[in-house]
């Protein structure tokens, strides 16, 4: 199943090009020549040790950040979705309901729309009793599944998780994993994460980066057994 | 104490006079604040919902205008509006109308200054949801007024507090015109030169209660905030 996904992934167009990008933050480098493409669909997990650069790539490619030289393409961008869950949670000062709907708003839905979207997806994900919460005053987790819900509620066609898995429980956890399983063939996902054992359950494609660089990128499968003598350095470094 | 004794028994027996100065007082300070709210509530949202150059020297001029003395504001609409000055057509000088420019000049600084330090704050929150869902700038501005509602309050009510107390700039403006421009503080100063200070105390008690009120008011949008702004 798996090898035919990644055919599948691999037959398809890119989503995301991104060529030579050069970035730095107060002279401090922190990508250099860097390039890499994520095809259309499936799970992407970038992985890396803390400050390799995972969560600034990320920031790159959804626009929040400018990069020096080089060029990231977006195929078809005018009418791509892009769905964010932050590593640092945003919310808006206002209940759990009205945050979740903040994308669908944004996106000129009207208010029967949203009203009804954002009930189904409080029930689809369980969390219908905390919809007249505040959501800053949340427990971290379920701030994070908020922000979560928030990301995907516009149906994305690029979801991209920073490390959405930090604060929440088993149970959260699982709700996550399940959606992003359900979801892989439709949506491109990229996941960010330190877990190596998240990234082999969850990913059809991993990329190992350290400072700044892409160490290597495989088919998930691929990774653990990699005769790749950086790749080994890298998992033997920070995971085994 | 004795002054004291007949400054209430002015405020209790509702003094004609003193009620028509109290008045005359909260009617100006108000339209000025509404007219303040106006125009520095969208302005300080522009400010802080964009970059663009020159904006830090915007800033900057408004927290200086904030410190400006109001005598001198008073002097310079004095010039402005008198006859042959380039606005006397208007003939609003020694009016009610030039006390509430004068009290806006005075206040519309302290509006807009502390509001884009809360809106800007606020906005740097929220700006990588801006971009991402592709807000619209009519709904930031909108988004970020409404969400820093309860702390645009307390600025606005700090803003009500200065006109009330504001003497300099509008007794040379308006010309202390018994009933006509004579509001509470310029009473105050007048009747306190010509040792009658039962009338300057019974209207410093007033003000006193004002500002007790104003404060009260400020701890209640404080206590609604925590209950009601969702932060």
């Amino acid at each position: 199943m798996a090898y035919l996904l990644n055919i599948l992934m691999t037959n398809k167009k890119n989503i995301i090009t991104i060529n030579q990008i050069f970035f730095k933050i107060k002279n401090k480098k922190i990508f250099e020549n860097l390039s890499l493409s994520f095809s259309s669909n499936g799970i992407t997990v970038i992985l890396g040790p803390n400050g390799s650069g995972k969560t600034i790539l990320t920031k790159l490619i959804l626009g929040l950040q400018k990069i020096d030289k080089g060029e990231i393409k977006i195929a078809n961008k005018k009418n791509i979705k892009f769905g964010y869950t932050p590593q640092k949670t945003i919310l808006l000062r206002r209940n759990v309901f009205e945050n979740i709907a903040f994308p669908l708003a944004m996106d000129g839905c009207n208010k029967n729309e949203i009203f009804e979207r954002v009930n189904l997806y409080l029930k689809k994900f369980d969390i219908d009793k905390f919809k007249k919460n505040s959501a800053r005053k949340l427990s971290g987790g379920l701030a994070q599944f908020i922000s979560f819900v928030r990301s995907v509620i516009i149906e994305p066609d690029i979801l991209i998780l920073d490390e959405p898995f930090s604060n929440l429980d088993a149970n959260l956890k699982n709700k996550i994993e399940n959606y992003l399983i359900n979801h892989r063939l439709k949506r491109k996902i990229i996941l960010v994460t330190h877990d190596l054992f998240q990234a082999q359950r969850l990913a059809d494609e991993i990329i190992l980066m350290d400072k700044g660089s892409m160490v290597s990128k495989s088919i998930n499968k691929k990774l653990i057994n990699s005769k790749n003598v950086k790749v080994k350095a890298f998992l033997n470094r920070n995971y085994l | 104490m004795e002054i004291i004794i007949k400054a209430f028994e002015l405020i209790f027996t509702f003094d004609k006079d003193l009620y028509e100065i109290i008045f005359l007082s909260l009617k100006v300070s108000t339209i000025a604040l509404l007219f303040s709210i106006i125009i520095g509530l969208p302005v300080s949202a522009l400010v802080a919902t964009n970059n663009f150059f020159g904006k830090k020297i915007i800033k900057i001029l408004f927290n200086s205008l904030m410190a400006l003395p109001p005598v001198f504001v008073g002097l310079i609409l004095y010039v402005v509006f008198s006859k042959s000055g380039p606005l006397g057509f208007f003939e609003i000088l020694y009016t009610p109308a030039i006390m509430i420019v004068a009290q806006i000049v005075i206040i519309l600084p302290i509006i807009i200054s502390i509001n884009i330090e809360n809106l800007e704050s606020l906005y740097r929150e929220y700006e990588d949801l801006f971009k991402i869902f592709n807000a619209k700038k009519i709904n930031k501005i909108i988004i970020i007024l409404w969400d820093a509602r309860f702390s645009m309050l307390t600025c606005v009510l700090a803003g009500l507090g200065r006109a009330l107390s504001e003497v300099g700039a509008i007794i040379i403006v308006g010309g202390n015109i018994i009933h006509y421009t004579r509001v509470m503080t310029t009473t105050i100063a007048l009747e306190t030169s010509r040792g009658n200070l039962t009338l300057a105390m019974s209207l410093g008690i007033i003000l006193i209660f004002i500002a007790l009120i104003l404060n009260s008011l400020a701890l209640i949008v404080n206590g609604l905030s925590s209950k009601y702004s969702y932060d």
